[in-house]
């Protein structure tokens, strides 16, 4: 493994390279935006959530910070700060993990997986389980709602977006070994 | 303080069989001295403002013992000072402090009690009210007649550290056969040498082997099965071992084994084990249950030092690379004993003579000793040991100070497990590497001579003239001063010790930061330690700072200060702050010491550049954290409401009051501020601020009751009840298993009842709280729980009804998406429109108070409230409450802390920095340690060498930079690159990008020069005296591997 300064540097480049979309605010390393789209085949496919990332001094060996910044309707991510409850970025990461790891497998995994026995959103878990259909519906409402290209353009007044080179595709990897599993 | 880097954990030593009599003689002994009323004094209660950080170590039962002790020290040498020093610091009721010969200047660089004015003076004496200034608390006095046996009888433990052996197997004969036994500790440090032995009697009680609390796991599933097999949940691995004894309780279905009988594990794995019991007729397992272990106690029988000398069993070891070093040492101790005996005083350094003498006096008494005979003697060491052996070195007393201080803490307690019995230690490698000549060893009447005689007067001026900068003035810092003004680094106007910390004195600080007084509290530590440490040596050029050490502070820490600088001493408590310094080392090149202590737990790190790796190379894995959803709504243990009680108090009293200050500062603004926002997260703020400035606005007294209250309601009934109603006790997930499975436990709500303590005491601090962040005045009877109890039952509380919003199927809003998610910005907007009306209703200029959590005052009802907020949740979720003091460990995160880890800390570290200043030592010199007194655990190794790193013909490690010349433009950087076959992709200075290949917009910058993209992206000004700017590239090779480059400096100017 390379040095831990030079892992923000390279796990930005490859999610880049990878075709995720980043926003950077003043070119700053610590915190940034990366657009992400549902799942094919999920009941979240068609929506796109602008997920903020957060990467702290202790990075790699601290997992980054990952918070959804428009709605999503899912049992295990808080409906107002956006906060996921996920063990793989949480309890159980290791510095071997990056930031493609999470686009990839680990968030694609959460919303294909939901986890209700662990909830953060209550309301979302205890929907699931008693009513399948009531439940998709609403995830479906939700992305349809907020979930849209529209509502995760930058504002005006963030300063250089960068628009090039990334137009998102291809979330079906299923070929890494690593699954996420909502924290316990 | 986490002494980071632990290796991998080493078994304690369990080498004495087991005996489960718990009345051993250490616990007899106290028993019969409380009957006789021995102890006239009334129990003393615990300062536990003062000894916060020791009672997280020790708990109140340990502290108790050591309360009612009375310990003696013979020999004021700087063994006895530091031993006296620390045992005064841990509040021992007594200290006695013997001697009976009178102070040299050769004493002076071992005792820091002691100044020029103390010679001719018994030393005893002469230490006696330095020692008592330490603690008020203990009784301190000075023996100053030739010791007999009777002066013994009235001590539950007795030092020594300048004893011959005659004297000492007649004294250890006297305490073993005692009734109850007297513990025995002899302890001497002989310049680079040191030897402990402890008999704590022929059955001494060690009450707990390891400090560590017992490990307890949440249960899975319990098979019938002969022997029965325990799967428990994976969210924590267990740390079970094989022949542990555990108990069971909460298990439902197989009820037998709730019966509270200890079962012996087999087979410990992660997440399961097996425990001796045949559980085939047993109920069936059904759900829940909880395993904890059970400490037992140990009976230890110690052999008299007569009859262990002639076999010493098993030494303790401490480097592995000495592993054939304990006998030599023994046989080494005892014949400067003899040689002592013959000559009436140590060999002299550097003396052909008594070397001769005393290999001769060696090799007789090895020639004697039958069965452990050593096949040769390694003459070099012997002649080392003979010619440092008068000199008490500061360094050695420091460590030997730290591990005889907490063995007598053992000895009044059964806290940990005492050294059983013999330890040996040496620090050869702290020699300079060249020849020492003996005129070079030669006292010359002044402070150093004990140490000149050792490492001779070449390395004392080297050490005099050092650069030195200690960064903390906390208990590593205290200790190290006084350490360095002994030694005397940076004691001559050539050199300078800077040290700097920008914390203030408290009162919790005082039971190990020796250097400060009750009078120093509030003063800043930095300049209070430089004060006392320049009384400890006068020719200390000490700078005292008060700046943080962090990239603020680098205009007072700029590179001149840095180049000029020999050495830097960590003495700091959080990993940040170390991360901070390894790199600022890293860059200018400058040998680091690292040191860190948890409890009875140090580690101690060397970072010398080029030889070693720097201390980020290697981490501990960040500390974790209890999932977000476990804290929320499913906690399964304390640590996890207490988590919860931090940030409800945190929202409640600091964070909502600040956004309310900044609404009613600037309302416009903060209007604006929301709007842009427009999410969730800017709703749920505003709704704060509004139920504070309108429903829950407090003006009265009363008020706040009612609120408190209303908020006991909201907490621990309706959030429970809608929970329940959420997800009730029968719920299955969509696969049909139970929600309600572990870990999670299932709640019930609490029902308020005035006539219960714990739900008055939470309505008293809450309500008092909730008063101060208002304004409010506190009326005398706030504090008068039945008057309380008047107030709160006239309350009027509405009903709870559970809110239906999850059986959406058949409401109507559902389709349109009801409550939850109406349009955010149009809440907002209403919420601040109302914001305004309620505004209008405050009287002028009005502001809130917000509180800042505060652990250490124990009159403010911040941990009131909060160890109230966490209990009442474990009680809705029946999980065991703890007391104030448990809360406040765990909540106000405090790190435990005792005075003799400290010290042994810094005594290691000095050690090592005999090798940093004489310079020229190879890494296989060096050493980093880790040490648990608790065990007591030992582990020296070699630092590891730091990573080399290779690219065509070029190698480097981490400690190497490129250098760039010229003014460069991005496209002639890349193309620098280019020319060593490698492909710059990303070019970062700090924490800001300057180039990124992926990025189209970054093209525009090829044609500008690196310093000026620096300057506009990363706001980066490079000082006029500085040429250089540094920065951080990744790049790769031809075959697109990537290759980790050092920095790159480039000379623009």
């Amino acid at each position: 493994m390379s040095s831990p300064s030079k892992r923000r540097e390279m796990d930005l480049m490859k999610l880049m390279m990878s075709d995720y979309k980043v926003d950077m605010i003043n070119d700053g390393m610590h915190e940034f935006f990366v657009h992400f789209h549902g799942p094919k085949d999920s009941i979240y496919q068609g929506g796109v959530w602008k997920v903020r990332v957060e990467l702290t001094e202790a990075y790699p060996y601290k997992s980054p910070s990952i918070g959804f910044t428009n709605k999503i309707y899912h049992p295990n991510v808080d409906e107002m700060s956006g906060s996921v409850c996920l063990d793989v970025i949480n309890q159980t990461w290791s510095p071997m993990f990056d930031l493609v790891n999470i686009f990839e497998v680990f968030l694609p995994q959460l919303l294909l997986y939901p986890n209700p026995s662990d909830p953060l959103n209550g309301e979302a878990a205890s929907l699931m389980m008693r009513d399948k259909n009531a439940y998709e519906n609403k995830v479906k409402e939700y992305c349809e709602r907020y979930a849209k290209p529209e509502d995760i353009s930058p504002e005006e007044e963030e300063e250089e977006s960068d628009e090039e080179l990334s137009d998102a595709e291809g979330y079906d990897s299923g070929d890494e070994a690593i699954m996420g599993h909502a924290d316990p | 303080m986490l002494p980071s880097k632990r290796p991998s954990d080493a078994a304690a030593g369990d080498e004495n069989g087991r005996g489960g009599d718990a009345r051993g003689p250490g616990s007899g002994r106290r028993r019969a001295r409380a009957a006789a009323g021995a102890v006239t004094a009334a129990p003393q209660e615990i300062d536990e403002d003062l000894h916060s950080r020791q009672l997280a170590v020790y708990g109140r039962e340990t502290m108790r013992r050591l309360f009612a002790s009375d310990v003696l020290v013979s020999g004021l040498n700087g063994l006895g000072a530091e031993i006296a020093k620390n045992l005064a610091l841990a509040g021992v009721k007594s200290v006695t402090i013997h001697d009976v010969k009178t102070v040299k200047m050769w004493d002076l660089s071992g005792n820091f009690f002691l100044s020029e004015d103390d010679i001719g003076k018994n030393r005893a004496a002469a230490c006696v009210a330095k020692l008592q200034e330490l603690n008020n608390a203990v009784l301190i006095s000075a023996l100053t007649e030739e010791l007999t046996t009777e002066h013994l009888s009235k001590f539950q433990a007795v030092v020594f550290t300048d004893i011959d052996l005659d004297k000492a197997y007649e004294f250890d004969d006297y305490c073993h056969n005692h009734q109850p036994p007297i513990s025995f500790i002899k302890s001497e440090v002989c310049g680079l040498f040191g030897s402990v032995f402890c008999d704590f009697g022929p059955k001494f009680t060690v009450l707990d082997v390891d400090g560590e609390d017992p490990h307890t796991g949440i249960i899975a599933s319990i098979s019938n099965d002969n022997p029965a097999l325990i799967s428990c949940v994976d969210d924590e691995r267990l740390e079970f071992q094989d022949g542990d004894l555990v108990v069971f309780s909460e298990v439902h279905g197989m009820t037998e084994l709730n019966d509270g009988k200890p079962r012996k594990v087999k087979n410990a794995r992660p997440f399961s084990f097996s425990i001796e019991e045949d559980t085939s007729n047993f109920g069936i397992y059904v759900k829940g249950g909880i395993v904890t272990q059970v400490k037992e106690p140990k009976v230890l029988c110690f052999k008299a030092l007569r009859d262990a000398m002639t076999d010493p069993g098993e030494v303790l070891l401490s480097d592995f690379s000495k592993f054939e070093r304990p006998p030599v040492l023994h046989l080494a101790f005892q014949a400067l004993d003899k040689f002592k005996k013959d000559h009436g005083r140590c060999p002299a350094a550097g003396c052909e003579e008594d070397a001769h003498s005393f290999l001769k006096i060696a090799a007789a008494i090895n020639e004697a000793s039958a069965d452990r005979k050593l096949d040769t003697i390694d003459e070099k060491l012997f002649r080392q040991f003979a010619s440092g052996s008068r000199a008490v070195l500061n360094p050695m007393a420091a460590m030997f100070g730290g591990i005889v201080g907490q063995e007598v803490v053992k000895a009044c307690s059964g806290k940990f497990h005492p050294l059983n019995q013999f330890f040996y230690f040496d620090s050869v490698e702290s020699l300079p590497t060249y020849p020492l000549e003996p005129q070079d060893l030669k006292p010359s009447n002044n402070r150093y001579d004990a140490q000149v005689s050792v490492f001779g007067s070449k390395l004392q001026k080297k050490m005099e003239e050092a650069n030195t900068f200690v960064v903390g003035s906390g208990a590593l810092g205290c200790e190290f001063l006084k350490n360095l003004a002994l030694m005397g680094v940076s004691c001559s106007s050539k050199g300078k010790l800077t040290i700097t910390d920008d914390d203030i004195i408290e009162k919790s600080n005082l039971s190990r930061q020796f250097l400060f007084r009750d009078w120093n509290i509030g003063q800043a530590k930095s300049t209070v330690a430089a004060t006392a440490a320049s009384a400890i040596n006068p020719s200390l050029h000490i700078d005292a700072l008060q700046n943080r050490a962090c990239p603020d502070t680098e205009n007072v820490f700029h590179d001149t200060f840095w180049e000029g600088l020999d050495v830097v001493i960590n003495a700091l408590d959080n990993v940040n702050a170390r991360m901070y310094m390894d790199m600022r080392c890293l860059y200018f090149q400058k040998p680091l010491l690292e040191s860190g202590t948890l409890g009875a737990k140090c580690n101690i790190q060397m970072v010398i550049p080029h030889l070693t790796e720097n201390y980020g190379a290697s981490r501990d894995p960040p500390e974790k954290q209890a999932p977000m959803c476990t804290v929320h709504s499913f906690p399964h243990n304390i640590d996890h409401c207490l988590t919860w009680a931090r940030s409800e108090f945190e929202g409640l009293l600091e964070k909502t009051p600040n956004e309310v200050n900044s609404f009613l500062s600037n309302p416009a603004q903060y209007a604006a501020a929301m709007r842009k926002a427009g999410d969730a997260q800017a709703r749920e703020l505003l709704e704060r601020v509004s139920e504070c400035l309108n429903k829950d606005r407090c003006s009265t007294f009363d008020d706040c009751i009612s609120w408190a209250r209303l908020k006991f309601e909201d907490y621990f009934s309706n959030r429970v009840k809608q929970l329940t109603f959420t997800f009730p006790e029968d719920a299955a997930t969509s696969m049909g298993a139970p929600f309600w499975s572990a870990p999670k436990r299932f709640p019930r709500a609490l029902q308020f009842s005035a006539a219960d303590q714990s739900h008055l005491n939470f309505i008293m601090s809450a309500s008092i709280l909730r008063a101060e962040s208002f304004g409010v005045a506190i009326p005398e009877w706030a504090k008068d729980t039945s008057k309380l109890a008047d107030v709160v039952n006239k309350i009027a509380v509405p009903t709870f009804e559970p809110k239906q919003g999850v059986n959406i199927v058949t409401d109507e809003k559902a389709s349109n998406l009801s409550s939850t998610s109406v349009d955010d910005v149009a809440v907002i907007e209403d919420l601040l429109a109302k914001l305004q009306e309620y505004a209008k209703m405050l009287l002028p200029g009005f502001q809130m108070k917000p509180i800042q959590f505060e652990k250490d005052d124990d009159t403010n009802f911040h941990m009131d409230l909060i160890s109230g907020l966490a209990n009442m949740r474990a009680r809705n979720y029946s999980i065991p409450e703890v007391d104030k003091l448990k809360a406040k460990f765990i909540a106000g995160r405090i790190i435990p802390a005792i005075a003799t880890s400290t010290a042994m800390a810094t005594g290691l570290v000095c050690l090592e920095l005999y090798k940093v200043i004489a310079g020229e030592h190879p890494v296989e010199d060096y050493r980093n340690t880790f040490a648990n007194l608790a065990l007591p655990l030992f582990s020296m190794a070699e630092p590891v060498p730091p990573k080399v790193m290779k690219h065509k013909e070029t190698s480097w490690t981490v400690w190497d930079r490129w250098s760039v010349q010229g003014n460069l433009t991005l496209a002639e950087l890349l193309q620098w690159f280019a020319d060593k076959g490698l492909t710059a992709y990303s070019i970062s200075c700090g924490t800001s990008l300057l180039y990124n290949n992926m990025f189209a917009r970054h093209k525009d910058r090829l044609t500008k020069k690196v310093v000026d993209i620096a300057r506009e992206v990363a706001k980066v000004d490079v000082p006029e005296y500085r040429r250089h700017l540094d920065i951080g590239v990744a790049c790769e090779d031809e075959d697109e591997n990537d290759v980790d480059i050092p920095l790159v400096s480039v000379y623009f100017r």
